[in-house]
């Protein structure tokens, strides 16, 4: 299985945060003959230790969330249509008319909004409140409804990949499954040194499964995969773009969770250089990774991240570049045996 | 091919206003064994016609249009498309939405979407106007000039599929739902002598101005008409006096319909025990049947619809009883028809 059909099978995968075992199980299964020591806490984190050609004394630490943004189911009315809730950051401009699969049966459902023709132009020129949409699952009353769903069910956006244009890739939860994949190429091959990879959940709602995957790990270096907001579309410029799809791999200094280790962010960004590899930073301090819990976990963890850029990200339609997954991989790869040496 | 297939084959097609052929391919290759003549316009309506072979015979039409919704590439910038739309779409859909570009072979895209950060204050959960979005295909701004020529239409993505107990949902469904109905309505009556020519009717371009019917009618001539196209279905966010599914066939009433017709039909369902519902339309009824009445001298216009919910998103959902009701409804007001 090459990275970028690893990772699609992973974005296919349902896992909003607190559910990430459709996910979790994905990774174990195809992870366990690779692994030398595997640990679960309570909270549903997956972390893999692997032997490399080094040991190392002071553990190493690679992580990616396994965890998506979705939906909860708060309500039911009295005709059969479901209330929900966001889990994690959602823009609900990319909410409506959007496809969703409910709870762990799997219910297919659409989200729901009165036809445009029924609203004022005051109402067509703003996106009703999430209190106000609805999903429909096609249930006739509130105990057809009620028979299939449960309040608190997940849901996830629609499945599905769509390999594109020149290179392209277009799936849900890119954000970090892009991480997720790397890493677990990363098990299935050999190591320069010894590492763990810490596969955490619950990032979306405040990078809660990393702290304590940190904890458990007490890692000295951590390296963090994930998947970063590209504003690379016509109409914003400069800056705002923050990073764009195809000018390389991001190596992030700051964002609103994390000053990257200074160090770190320098051997990256030499080795990057060194190995042709293209890679860009982020030019807005925006958004967070998971490294905001680790660096903080105990007495302090050196951090950095590798980041996919990614379009439309926490939508049903995030876009990635396939080469810089690949970048994402290989750079990986180079850290460990930078570490190794 | 049962109606529920037939259907879901047509919703699968890319048809958007002005570039029905698709459509038209497929519905011709299923009428021409069941009709004496196909013909066509400059338009691009389809027309099937049975003739009941009596001189200077009357005859009765179905109308349903094939057209729907869509998009226009306006230019390409920096490798993105940009847009207008065809007919009514509603841009709040639009954001994060996967489109088909109808090139030959097509070209998939995504709509971008600003991330929610880069707005300015007040701008959260506003609508982005369609002219302010882009469709992503992947590609640098040379091979995507390349790809795609200015005034490519393009579509939503996807077919229809089953939704919960019995209702279907999907793209297009406004109104091929209602093409596949009166398809299946001409096959129904074609062992059965009529007397009067019948012609079924898929129209193109209903949803820029009922453009299509307009010509099409005028060039057919009918005596009666049964226009059959979908209307709005109560939501639990929409208003109250709206139709409902599965309370069947929506009759219309009102001065842009044949009293007679009109009358006939609620007749017949009664007679048959069909459900059906009354809807109410005090003046245009934003269907076909407007551009039909009041072709050449006027024209015994009928309007049948079918209730939808999400009228012009990629998620329209019909209720399959429904949608037979209405087949049953036509097909036994046709057999009884005296024009």
């Amino acid at each position: 299985m090459t990275l970028l059909d690893t990772m699609e099978t992973l974005c296919c995968l349902d896992g909003v945060s607190g559910r990430e075992d459709e996910v979790r199980d994905y990774i174990l299964e195809r992870a366990m003959p690779f692994a030398d020591e595997i640990r679960t806490d309570p909270m549903g984190n997956l972390m893999i230790f692997k032997k490399g050609d080094r040991p190392r004394t002071a553990p190493v630490m690679l992580c990616a969330h396994m965890d998506e943004v979705g939906l909860m189911v708060t309500g039911v009315t009295a005709e059969g249509y479901l209330r929900f809730d966001t889990i994690g950051g959602i823009d609900r401009r990319v909410l409506i008319g959007k496809r969703v699969y409910v709870g762990p049966m799997r219910v297919k459902g659409v989200v729901g909004s009165k036809a445009f023709h029924l609203t004022t132009a005051e109402q067509r020129r703003t996106l009703p409140e999430i209190e106000s949409m609805y999903i429909d699952i096609g249930a006739p009353d509130k105990a057809a409804a009620e028979a299939q769903v449960s309040l608190g069910d997940t849901v996830a956006f629609e499945d599905g990949a769509t390999r594109f244009g020149d290179g392209y890739i277009r799936a849900k939860a890119i954000d970090d499954r892009a991480g997720c994949a790397v890493m677990l190429e990363l098990i299935e091959s050999r190591l320069s040194c010894d590492c763990w990879f810490a596969f955490t959940v619950q990032e979306e709602v405040g990078c809660r499964g990393a702290a304590v995957a940190a904890r458990s790990i007490q890692p000295q270096t951590a390296l963090i995969l994930e998947g970063t907001t590209a504003a690379d579309i016509p109409g914003v410029e400069g800056v705002a773009r923050t990073c764009a799809l195809g000018q390389g791999v991001v190596i992030p200094f700051m964002d609103k969770g994390t000053i990257y280790h200074k160090g770190l962010y320098q051997d990256l960004t030499r080795l990057a250089e060194e190995n042709g590899i293209p890679w860009q930073t982020k030019t807005r301090i925006a958004g967070g990774t998971d490294a905001s819990a680790i660096q903080r976990a105990d007495t302090g963890v050196q951090v950095a991240a590798l980041s996919v850029p990614v379009r439309n990200i926490h939508s049903p339609a995030c876009v990635a570049k396939e080469s810089e997954c690949q970048d994402q991989y290989k750079l990986a790869r180079l850290f460990l045996q930078y570490l190794a040496e | 091919m049962e109606l529920i297939e037939l259907t879901k084959l047509l919703c699968a097609l890319p048809g958007p206003s002005g570039s029905e052929e698709a459509v038209y391919r497929r519905c011709a290759e299923y009428l021409r064994p069941l009709s004496d003549e196909i013909t066509t316009d400059p338009l691009g309506s389809l027309r099937a016609i049975r003739r009941c072979g009596r001189p200077n015979a009357k005859m009765l039409m179905l109308d349903a249009h094939i057209d729907e919704i869509g998009f226009v590439v306006t230019g390409v910038k920096e490798g993105f498309l940009s847009f207008d739309t065809l007919g009514g779409v509603d841009a709040r859909m639009l954001p994060a939405r996967e489109v088909k570009v109808l090139t030959d072979p097509p070209v998939y895209g995504v709509i971008d979407t600003m991330p929610p950060h880069l707005l300015a204050p007040g701008e959260d959960g506003k609508t982005i106007p369609a002219e302010k979005l882009y469709i992503d295909i992947g590609m640098t701004q040379e091979a995507a000039e390349k790809a795609v020529p200015i005034g490519t239409p393009a579509v939503y993505v996807g077919g229809c599929d089953e939704l919960g107990e019995g209702q279907l949902c999907g793209k297009s469904l406004d109104d091929r739902t209602c093409a596949a109905i009166i398809m299946k309505v001409y096959e129904d009556l074609k062992d059965k002598p009529l007397p009067f020519d019948i012609c079924c009717q898929l129209s193109t371009q209903e949803e820029v101005g009922r453009r299509g019917a307009a010509v099409a009618a005028w060039d057919m001539e009918p005596d009666v008409a049964l226009v059959v196209d979908v209307t709005h279905a109560k939501t639990p966010d929409g208003p109250e006096a709206l139709t409902e599914g599965l309370h069947g066939p929506a009759i219309g009433v009102g001065p842009n319909l044949n009293r007679a017709v009109t009358e006939g039909l609620f007749r017949t369902a009664e007679a048959r025990g069909i459900t059906h519902q009354t809807e109410p339309l005090p003046g245009d009824s934003g269907t076909n049947a407007a551009a039909i009445q009041i072709s050449r001298q006027g024209v015994a216009t009928g309007l049948v619809s079918l209730p939808l919910k999400y009228m012009h998103t990629p998620v329209e959902t019909v209720w399959i009883d429904d949608m037979t009701a209405i087949r049953a409804l036509l097909t036994a007001y046709i057999e009884e028809a005296d024009l």
